[in-house]
């Protein structure tokens, strides 16, 4: 599935999505769930032990494990939506916007894991996106692990200092206060880094990039895009009709 | 007396990649060793073990008479202060006094016993002048030792700390070593990893050397230091201060700098002048 060019992998993730919002309640956006459950499931096939695609940097096992993660992570990012909604409204309401919303989530998961940021400039700078551009799309993929991975060494430290992660709410909100700030902090501080890193390689507006190593595009690979493109279209014609 | 810390045979992989290996040693109380050795090598991974954020794999790791094992890391602080590779990453309150702090709080000190431990801390340091600044104003250096005063601040029995010196100039690494010779002078021991050998050799007196994962020495720092192909091996190249001394042949092979100072002004004075 990593193989895939990344324009295939960021249309299959949208369309899912759009197709999620588009097609009737609950079973259209169940159906959405169901395959995009089924892409996160696969998300590891291909990876080589202590490898992942590109952004997850968790060093999965290849097999089932890595899909695994992805599912499970998708899930407990989703579940607090469900309760918010089971809060506010009826049942059927909420069996209809917590399938979409878990869609949503699964796809941008399953994304995540499998949509290597690198590639996706490549796949960008060789259609003839600009770098800049191109950039924009990459970073934000890639803060994903980076955050995670800073988040975890600061907790890691601060329970050093003997700060418990565990226990009743308090502790757990002054927990989470205790990560928010230097991760925050850090995470605008390498902003800067990052813009002079980029300038002072010749990042700058206009500038044109040399791809070295685009991601193959097959031809198959191109209808399937413009049949997802088809399909959401004639989704929204069929329920505006 | 009890050992500060002992390592009894232990072992740790990352799934298929073995980062330690069967490593076993102890440290006694106000014992001051430098954990050396290549990138890879598996000190940081040590430092994990040991401030109860891994578990070993086999054998078992005791800080006193806790088992680590049994004990999370915020119970672990209790006795072992830390300090990370990235030390800055790890500061968050609005003022410096108030991060260093946070650790004796957590641990549920009384006001007065915290403010004394803060107070001991930043002057150890020198920090005072930046008690009141917010950490992200201080230069990266500065933060630093501001997180180092947070790990001081504990008061441990065993400091555990991953370049301490990284990034710091001659100044505030002279500051680093007198703070740390003080807390060993009152009793706690150090577990210093570090590729400043220099600071090593001026602060440090054991050295500890993985390989490999695996405790390839364990001996007096100064005679390992002394003997440069025993450190190439190893991965390590000897200070410049040692590296002058074998040159020179100073009697004794000096490692710090107060005593090749030492051992320069005794051989000059036992030659004469050249126009004598």
């Amino acid at each position: 599935m990593t193989r895939l060019h990344p324009f295939t992998l960021l249309a299959l993730a949208a369309a899912l999505v759009a197709l999620a919002w588009l097609l009737p309640a609950p079973w259209g956006a169940a159906g959405t769930l169901a395959v995009a459950a089924v892409l996160a499931l696969f998300s590891g096939a291909g990876l080589t032990p202590g490898a992942s695609p590109g952004s997850t940097g968790t060093g999965m096992s290849p097999g089932w494990r890595p899909g695994l993660v992805v599912l499970r992570t998708a899930v407990v990012t989703a579940a607090p939506f469900w309760l918010f909604l089971f809060i506010l409204h009826d049942v059927s309401t909420t069996v209809a916007l917590g399938l979409r919303i878990t869609t949503m989530v699964a796809s941008v998961v399953w994304l995540v894991a499998v949509l290597a940021p690198a590639r996706l400039v490549e796949a960008m700078v060789a259609a003839g996106w600009r770098a800049g551009t191109a950039y924009l799309f990459a970073a934000t993929l890639s803060a994903v692990p980076v955050l995670k991975a800073r988040a975890q060494r600061i907790v890691e430290a601060q329970r050093c200092r003997g700060l418990s992660p565990r226990g009743g709410l308090g502790p757990r909100v002054r927990a989470l206060r205790a990560l928010a700030l230097p991760l925050i902090l850090s995470a605008l501080h390498e902003v800067d880094e990052r813009a002079l890193a980029l300038e002072s390689r010749g990042l700058v507006p206009g500038a044109r990039r040399t791809p070295l190593a685009p991601p193959p595009d097959r031809g198959a690979e191109r209808a399937v895009r413009w049949a997802l493109v088809a399909l959401c279209v004639a989704a929204l014609v069929w329920r505006l009709a | 007396m009890t050992d500060a810390l002992r390592l009894e045979r232990v072992s740790f992989a990352y799934g298929d990649v073995t980062a330690l290996a069967e490593v076993s040693f102890a440290l006694g109380p106000g014992e001051r060793a430098a954990l050396l050795g290549r990138n890879g090598a598996g000190k940081s991974t040590l430092v994990r073990l040991v401030t109860g954020l891994r578990r070993p794999a086999a054998g078992s790791i005791w800080v006193e008479d806790w088992d680590t094992r049994d004990r999370p890391p915020e119970q672990l602080a209790r006795r072992v202060g830390s300090m990370f590779q990235y030390a800055d990453q790890q500061l968050f309150a609005r003022t410096v006094r108030d991060d260093v702090s946070f650790g004796p709080r957590a641990l549920g000190f009384a006001a007065p016993e915290v403010q004394q431990r803060v107070g001991r801390a930043l002057a150890a340091l020198g920090l005072e002048a930046h008690a009141a600044h917010h950490p992200y104003d201080l230069p990266p250096a500065f933060r630093k030792l501001a997180a180092l005063a947070g790990a001081l601040a504990l008061e441990p029995r065993l400091l555990v700390l991953d370049e301490p010196t990284a990034g710091l100039d001659r100044a505030l690494r002279a500051r680093v070593a007198s703070a740390l010779l003080e807390r060993a002078a009152a009793g706690a021991a150090l577990l210093v990893v570090t590729h400043d050998l220099a600071f090593a050799a001026e602060t440090l007196e054991r050295a500890l050397v993985l390989d490999r994962g695996r405790l390839a020495c364990d001996e007096p720092l100064a005679g390992l230091l002394a003997a440069p192909p025993r450190l190439e091996p190893l991965g390590l190249a000897p200070p410049a201060v040692a590296a002058l001394s074998r040159a020179l042949g100073l009697p004794g092979a000096p490692v710090r700098e107060a005593d090749a100072a030492r051992a320069l002004a005794r051989v000059a004075a036992g030659r004469r002048a050249p126009l004598d």
